[in-house]
């Protein structure tokens, strides 16, 4: 089997390296026979890459340890469901699964356009392939899956308990999708460029792929945070660790590129602006994965410094290298057709949007390079640590969080000052009498959260104005009942709809982030059996432990505490510390956390002996909206992607006459 | 340019310059100096009482822990020279002999650290490699 898996990566680099060349010539010479035989190629190579996996697969199934790999990251005792996860949870292995998904979206997208995009489909699937030749040659030359272990040992060295967690079976793979799946809108983008087709036909195509990947990109940061606040125990989710941040680089500016194509759509503008920032996207996941894997940025994830890390730093020059020169030599194609109308309009608050988006992740970009950057110029290693982006991206962010307020109120090329009266003035003044009246409670010392508050329920609420004015517009027209005319009404604009929803999910996120990061209460403390600990209006005794054995090589001591609140019992918590006596493993500790939507109680097992116990405890408001708000966002990606008849006919009619008369501009 | 350009540029500007402004405080109000133990050794002079951050390896045998598990002392090495930390707080997980950690807080008088950060370097996915890489060397 390990040869077979071996072998078929072998043979995957000889084809991707066939198919970047047989496309060229193919497209070069408008040869039909020799562009089947590369679609054909294609698909082959996805089926060496399945096979390659299955094979990996069936070694961590069957505890195949005369690999190494395999041996790493699994052993006997471990469950079938981390076995599969610990597919991922190396180096090799990620490089394996980023492969499989990636020349599955190659396949896909080639099935997608068989009958379309005819010119622009060789110089996509060229740059996917080189994108995917690139890490088939990690595999096969650098860092190989299949790499013998030098003697079999009988057991492996199992899987660090700390990534036996629901979330870590999760988190990587949705973060690869993210990942890989704005390789496709890369790949379209370059396309666009290498051909000179530059109308918004590359940005149609790949708006799904965009939405798609933008919401994989965020879940797979979400999942991590949620790791991190179940798993490490220090009763956060997110620590702006170099690694954090180069997952969440992309995704602000993968954002700012989801805004910013509905202006070229819609007006024919910012062609430049939009391909600087899918170019930017992508090269920011290529980045992120240099950073994480040279340790040439200090960071707890100490991913190891290996030389593969260089491997992704030239491939990022040739990157920044290939797709710089190529929008210089099309600046002239990509001029605008429109300027803006008005300074208040809906297309100037999404320039705004993209400033706000793009500024948080260059803060972020600088504030992880700092260390670098000053020892470049100045000799000292000095660095920023979470202070530095609480205080630069929190205003950032802020803003934006009001202009997704006022956006949606302001209509588009220019808004009258009777229009922004009218749709500004129940919102803007509920928000602001709210606000007033939740200041005294919650602003003291703590403006920024408040403001998030008062800034949120002005978002919800235009939000909400937004759906009852069209609810209402449409019953008055069909004479449907208004419960009728809510669904259709967002049936019928899947888009607007689904973007208003998914702006719902991050009200509620940014709702959860200021109220568990600014209103945190903490106490610590050592207490023998039967005392108490109290914080805020809960109190907590100590009943004692017990001691489980989930499996051979664990033993878990489990503290009981009853949980009082206002004097009344609501909870048994039970935090507790896991050994793996005869391992290398260190102990990890268990939290349990009671969550409710006002807050999460937060307990941890510090340490403990036969007559006491310490405990921290901490008190999270409102952190379980954030998650809340991540199913939210979920729910409206889905109504955004869900598949739409009228719009398809819509694009089908706006193309074919196009086609017939080529130099009309169609009005929109 | 037009008017309505004007107005373009200038909005654009102040958020750009709004971007820049709050990086620059941030980093003069936040920045910490980040040394490895030598260089924080050889500089403790000019340091005191100021923010710094280190890296190390937890020196074997040196771990003096708190019986509640929320002090120890320690002391770091860069292989090179020493530096003994004191630290209070929850201890990771992670946290034992031979492991690579980074510690945040103000040196003393008598030039040692006391810290109100430890990170341990985190469960790290990729730690076999490193193993293997640190081996060799």
């Amino acid at each position: 089997m390990t040869t077979i898996g071996h072998f078929s990566l072998l043979i995957a680099f000889a084809l991707s390296l066939y198919i970047i060349i047989a496309y060229w010539v193919a497209a070069k010479s408008e040869n039909e026979y020799l562009k089947a035989s590369c679609e054909n190629s294609v698909y082959a190579l996805t089926g060496l890459i399945v096979l390659s996996s299955a094979a990996l697969f069936y070694a961590f199934v069957n505890h195949d340890f005369s690999i190494a790999y395999v041996a790493h990251y699994s052993n006997r005792d471990l469950s079938l469901f981390y076995t599969i996860s610990a597919f991922w949870a190396g180096q090799k292995g990620s490089l394996l699964l980023w492969s499989l998904v990636l020349s599955f979206f190659s396949s896909i997208v080639s099935i997608q356009n068989r009958h379309k995009n005819r010119e622009l489909i060789p110089y996509v699937m060229i740059v996917l392939h080189v994108i995917l030749a690139f890490f088939i040659f990690l595999m096969n030359f650098s860092t190989n899956p299949f790499e013998k272990s030098f003697e079999t040992p009988q057991d492996g060295s199992g899987l660090n308990p700390m990534l036996q967690n629901p979330a870590m079976m999760f988190h990587p793979p949705t973060l690869y999708l993210g990942y890989v799946g704005f390789s496709v809108p890369f790949a379209f983008a370059m396309a666009a460029l290498i051909t000179g087709k530059l109308s918004d036909v590359w940005i149609r195509t790949t708006r799904k792929w965009t939405i798609l990947s933008w919401f994989f990109l965020g879940m797979g940061n979400l999942l991590g945070a949620q790791w991190a606040y179940v798993e490490l125990g220090w009763g956060g989710y997110w620590a702006w660790d170099p690694v954090e941040n180069a997952s969440f680089m992309p995704w602000l500016v993968g954002t700012a590129y989801l805004h910013s194509v509905m202006i070229q759509e819609k007006k024919d503008m910012l062609k430049v602006w939009n391909m600087a920032l899918i170019l930017l996207t992508f090269t920011l996941t290529i980045f992120g994965t240099f950073i994480t894997r040279s340790g040439l940025i200090q960071s707890v994830h100490a991913f190891g410094e290996t030389t593969l890390g260089y491997y992704f730093l030239y491939f990022l020059f040739v990157t920044i290298a290939f797709s710089t020169y190529y929008v210089i030599k099309r600046l002239p194609l990509l001029r605008s057709n429109n300027e803006l109308d008005s300074f208040v309009s809906r297309e100037s608050s999404f320039l705004f949007n993209n400033l706000l988006l793009v500024g948080i992740a260059f803060a972020t970009f600088w504030g992880t390079l700092f260390p670098l950057i000053s020892e470049a110029v100045k000799g000292v290693k000095i660095t920023v640590g979470p202070p530095f982006y609480n205080q630069v991206n929190v205003p950032i962010g802020l803003a934006l969080l009001f202009l997704m307020g006022l956006c949606p109120l302001i209509s588009w090329r220019k808004a009258t000052l009777a229009n922004l009266k009218k749709n500004f003035l129940l919102p803007f003044s509920t928000a602001a009498i709210a606000g007033a009246a939740l200041y005294p409670s919650v602003g003291e010392g703590h403006f920024m959260a408040w403001l998030t508050f008062t800034f949120s329920i002005f978002v919800l609420l235009t939000i909400v104005v937004e759906f009852y004015r069209g609810t209402r517009a449409r019953s008055q027209t069909t004479g449907e009942t208004p419960f009728t005319s809510f669904f259709t009404l967002i049936a019928k604009n899947k888009r607007r709809y689904g973007g208003h929803i998914i702006h719902i999910g991050v009200v509620l996120m940014f709702i959860g982030i200021a109220g568990s990061s600014s209103y945190v209460t903490e106490v610590q403390q050592t207490v023998k059996k039967g005392e108490s600990i109290s914080i805020k209006n809960y109190k907590l005794t100590y009943q004692g432990l017990n001691e489980a054995r989930p499996n051979p090589s664990q033993i878990s001591v489990i503290a009981n505490l009853n949980v009082e609140k206002n004097g009344k019992l609501v909870w048994e918590a039970h935090p507790q510390r896991d050994f793996y006596p005869g391992t290398r493993q260190q102990p990890s500790s268990e939290v349990d956390i009671r969550s409710t939507l006002k807050e999460d109680l937060y307990v941890i097992l510090a340490a403990h002996d036969d007559n006491a116990a310490t405990f921290k405890i901490l008190i999270n408001p409102l952190a379980k909206w954030l998650w809340i708000g991540g199913v939210i966002l979920g729910f409206g990606t889905l109504i955004c992607m869900w598949p739409d008849m009228r719009e398809k006919q819509r694009m089908m009619a706006k193309y074919s006459t196009e086609k017939t008369s080529k130099k009309q501009e169609v009005p929109v | 340019m037009t008017k309505k350009q004007v107005k373009f540029t200038t909005g654009s500007l102040i958020i750009v310059a709004t971007v820049f402004y709050l990086i620059y405080t941030g980093v003069s109000q936040t920045s910490v100096y980040f040394f490895t133990v030598s260089e924080l050794i050889n500089k403790k002079d000019t340091i005191y009482d100021e923010g710094v951050r280190v890296n190390g390896t937890v020196v074997p045998g040196s771990i003096d822990q708190d019986k509640s598990n929320l002090k120890v002392n320690f002391e770091i090495t860069d292989s090179k020279k020493n530096l003994l930390v004191h630290y209070e707080g929850i201890i990771p997980d992670m946290f034992k002999e031979n492991i690579d950690v980074v510690v945040e807080g103000t040196v003393d008088q008598k030039g040692n650290l006391n810290a109100n950060t430890l990170l341990t370097a985190c469960p790290s996915k990729y730690e076999a490699e490193k193993k293997e890489l640190t081996n060799k060397i």
